[in-house]
């Protein structure tokens, strides 16, 4: 009966339904001891499956490079690279074997401010699995040969970059934006620094940053407090601290005017567009503001960039702007690809954008969209085991308050759109961007000169 | 029975079970609901059984084409309004298309799942489409073609083994359509391919994650019931030539390092060949310790990269092996080797070890799938769409788990001839090779 009830009514699909009440949702619990030693434990019990994530971070990434000596960019992340290489009681081949036999997952790499292992395997693997990702941080042994391999490896993938025009056209925006402090310098490294890297620069870098002081654990998953401290107790109770020279990062003053740096690409039909400036460090406490503009600016789909790219001009498949933010810097750039005639047209556009955004306040109901935007994707952020272990480790890495993400909601619903503004006039620049651009540099370099003085870049190493 | 011996209850002592419940509505939409999460977020996937390999030869794109088009509005929505009302709801959208199928998805806090229904079910509706937003999408597509294809290392490879591998079926084209068919299109052969295939009984809906069965149920009946059931679609008979004779070419692109590439046709997914070739995929080049990796990368160091994947479609699957070599090292010395590997496993030469170890981590796999919803709602769209059986969520790994280093060997001997395939070497444009 109260079907053909339901059935008479007409249903009207112009107008959106009516939506329930949310549900909270709070940031996992999260357990946190530290060690003896100075290791800082972070646990969160995951029981959905039976999984356990470890993630272990050194607070030292590609920044401590120069520390090593002049054109030594590379080493952090071939160090990282080269722990599961072999360690005084496995080889290389050994340790592979047996974490694809687990049907688990043995990961290291880098980024500017931090080194990482990561593994991840069943829970009744897990033991096994633990003991071997301790013992590549405690006793990889850097073997020549090696060495040697990795090298070859990591300069033939230079080589291979070199065919992307995202990533010729980010690492010259890298390196004009953050000019000679280290974070100008890519963490993977260029040609001629990997092949100075030596022996003794690895074992070295180990020494110095692998040490339990520096080192954050994560484990996310189906495990108990008590056993995740027992596997850290048992297998790291013996390392001694040290002490790690501080990292200071001399200022970078922003340009005084935009220029335009455009890269050689061979054959290119399209342009790879990268511009920005400096933006802001994780510690900044305009932080929330910032995310919440960016998101507005270009920070999603339905954002001003991306329509006004895509939907409104049919330039682009995409087009995004982001704050990288790093511990004691960060830069804002807007990404890009069009074709090549449209490369003047698409900068100009974007600059628009910004120097709307400046100009002028966002309407209330564009804010309050980004915001239910933002709030209602927080948890699907949170989805993964593995992104759960990344933000937890990241309160304590950017030393961020450790109720961040149980406030992150409120705060970024408590925004006015006056704070959107004064968040957009004081951290975007359009008269001083660099404008970063890889394509075919016959074709566009001549339109681009009236953004500024144009750089015309054969060769990026 | 086919699994006899292995109960759902003994099943999921292996792996925990994952619960669904299915509908089909008078219409012919079938609907699969699952509730697997513990985030308050849900998952949609609507897949229509249409892809590229369904276009007619001289108007290809149309499928990918309509992709685009289904965020541009409907008849009850302004170009530009889906996505923004989905954004300000906290939701998120995105489509893609396959040779077989073209699936569309959602994923909302479970609060505003009726929204997300409503927004999908509009789809069905006619697609209301100017000529200005007509042209604007074209421009998009050109773009997307240009940044895929074109101005991506290797970006061709596609669109090259395509058109060697398949010569009579739709498979010969790349899924987004020839660049002089989308300038030529019209907008009555858009209107026309949508009536024909965006109807509810040539689709599946899957729903996944903090859901409700009843309340999702009644939702569903009322966004879905009212749509009207299309004409019945009589699909085109496969038929493609199979390979002989090996096809090598060389093929010339804007790269550095030189490129190897082999492509080999097999049954079609769901046949013990296929699985079989999973197994042996995993053997070849999963992880560290597996073959191509151990002898190609570690051992002789001829290689920067080599994967191999077995790819779904719907009448046959593809393996390939993409190797990208070691700047000095030689695409021959590259193929002999990888020749060799392939030569021993057909000879016989597995370790139970190895098939082992691949089992070990297929049922990891299974046992976090939990962790996506938006993963599990497409493969839940996938699975009825192209199987009709839901079940093979939880059974699927026993396919896996039964095959046995024999089934490799005779997968191997019977699919993995040099004869079979096609085998195509990349060069850097204006740069002597030999």
């Amino acid at each position: 009966m109260a079907k053909s009830e339901d059935i008479t009514q007409k249903l009207d699909r112009t107008k959106p339904p009516k939506i329930g009440k949310p549900k909270d949702v709070k940031f996992p619990k999260y357990h946190e001891s530290v060690t003896k030693n100075g290791i800082t434990v972070l646990v969160v019990q995951d029981k959905r499956v039976p999984l356990v994530t470890c993630r272990l971070v050194f607070k030292s990434g590609s920044s401590y490079d120069s520390f090593s000596g002049n054109d030594k960019s590379g080493l952090a992340s071939l160090t990282a690279e080269l722990l599961t290489k072999g360690t005084s009681s496995m080889n290389a081949s050994e340790i592979a074997e047996e974490v694809d036999y687990h049907g688990a997952v043995l990961t290291s790499g880098c980024d500017y401010d931090a080194s990482y292992i990561s593994s991840y395997s069943l829970k009744k693997h897990f033991d096994r699995i633990f003991h071997i990702t301790s013992d590549v941080v405690l006793n990889s042994i850097f073997a020549e040969e090696e060495i040697q391999r990795e090298k070859k490896q990591r300069i033939n993938s230079l080589l291979s970059y070199l065919d992307e025009g995202d990533y010729l056209a980010g690492k010259t925006f890298n390196k004009k934006v953050y000019k000679d402090t280290p974070y100008s310098n890519p963490v993977e490294g260029i040609e001629s620094s990997i092949n100075n890297l030596k022996r003794d620069d690895f074992r070295n870098f180990h020494k110095t940053h692998y040490v339990p002081n520096n080192l954050i654990i994560a484990f996310v998953g189906d495990i108990e407090i008590k056993e995740a401290e027992e596997f850290v107790q048992n297998n790291f109770s013996d390392w001694k601290p040290k002490k790690i020279e501080e990292l200071n990062m001399s200022h970078v003053a922003m340009d005084d005017e935009t220029t335009v740096h455009v890269i050689e690409k061979k054959g290119a039909v399209q342009s790879d567009i990268h511009l920005g400036h400096l933006g802001i460090s994780r510690s900044n406490p305009d932080f929330i503001s910032v995310l919440v503009m960016n998101t507005l600016l270009g920070g999603h789909f339905t954002s001003r960039i991306n329509k006004n790219l895509r939907e409104v001009h049919g330039y682009t498949y995409g087009a995004r702007s982001i704050f990288n933010w790093r511990k004691l810097n960060g830069d804002f750039s807007v990404e890009t690809d069009v074709k090549n005639e449209n490369t003047l047209n698409a900068v100009i556009e974007i600059i628009k954008e910004l120097k709307k955004i400046k100009q002028e306040k966002v309407l209330e109901d564009e804010l309050s969209d980004v915001k239910s935007y933002i709030s209602g994707n927080f948890p699907l952020r949170l989805e993964t085991p593995n992104a759960i272990a990344s933000r937890v480790i990241n309160l304590k890495l950017y030393d961020i308050e450790s109720d961040y993400y149980d406030k992150y909601v409120s705060k970024v619903n408590a925004l006015s759109v006056e704070d959107i503004h004064s968040a957009a006039d004081k951290y975007l620049h359009p008269d001083k961007l660099i404008v970063s651009i890889a394509g075919n540099t016959k074709e566009i370099k001549d339109s681009l000169k009236q953004l500024g003085s144009v750089e015309v870049i054969k060769k990026v190493e | 029975m086919h699994f006899k011996g292995f109960s759902h209850s003994n099943m999921s002592d292996v792996i925990p079970r994952i619960d669904f419940k299915e509908i089909e509505l008078s219409n012919g939409l079938k609907v699969i609901m699952s509730r697997v999460s513990e985030i308050p977020m849900v998952a949609l996937n609507t897949t229509f059984k249409v892809g590229s390999k369904d276009e007619e030869e001289d108007k290809t794109g149309l499928a990918h084409f309509i992709e685009h088009l289904m965020f541009e509005g409907s008849k009850f929505l302004k170009s530009g309004e889906f996505d923004e009302i989905l954004n300000r709801n906290g939701g998120e959208s995105n489509a893609y298309t396959t040779w077989d199928s073209t699936s569309y998805y959602i994923v909302i806090p479970s609060n505003k799942l009726e929204t997300a229904l409503w927004l999908d079910s509009n789809r069905f509706f006619d697609i209301s489409l100017t000529e200005k937003s007509f042209v604007k999408q074209k421009d998009v597509i050109f773009e997307e073609k240009l940044q895929v294809y074109d101005n991506t290392p290797y970006g061709s490879l596609e669109v090259e083994s395509s058109r060697r591998l398949f010569s009579k079926s739709g498979y010969k084209s790349p899924i987004i359509g020839d660049m002089e068919h989308i300038k030529n299109m019209r907008l009555e052969d858009v209107f026309a391919f949508f009536k024909k295939y965006y109807i509810p009984n040539n689709a599946v809906l899957s729903i996944v994650g903090d859901i409700d069965y009843y309340e999702t149920e009644k939702l569903v009946r009322k966004y879905y019931d009212d749509i009207n059931r299309g004409e019945e679609i009589f699909s085109k008979e496969y038929f493609d030539d199979d390979i002989e004779e090996e096809i090598t070419d060389d093929i010339f692109d804007n790269i550095h390092l030189t490129g190897k590439f082999l492509f080999y046709k097999l049954p079609m997914p769901g046949s013990k060949a296929y699985y079989a070739i999973q197994i042996l995929n995993g053997i070849l080049s999963n992880g560290d310790s597996s073959r191509f990796y151990k002898e190609l990368v570690y051992r002789k160091e001829l290689v920067n990269d080599i994967e191999s994947y077995l790819y779904d479609m719907e009448k046959v699957s593809l393996f390939s092996i993409s190797s990208i070599a070691l700047e000095g090292r030689s695409i021959f010395e590259i193929e002999i080797e990888i020749d060799n590997i392939i030569e021993e496993i057909k000879s016989g030469n597995i370790h139970d070890y190895e098939v082992q170890k691949i089992k070990n981590k297929i049922e990891a796999g299974f046992n976090t799938r939990k962790l996506s919803i938006i993963s599990l709602a497409e493969r839940f769209s996938h699975i009825k769409t192209f199987y009709d059986d839901c079940e093979k969520i939880n059974n699927e790994i026993l396919n896996y788990l039964n095959i046995t280093k024999e089934d490799i060997v005779n997968a191997a001997n019977m699919h993995l001839n040099k004869n079979q395939r096609v085998n195509l070497n990349y060069f850097p444009i204006n740069e002597n090779w030999n």
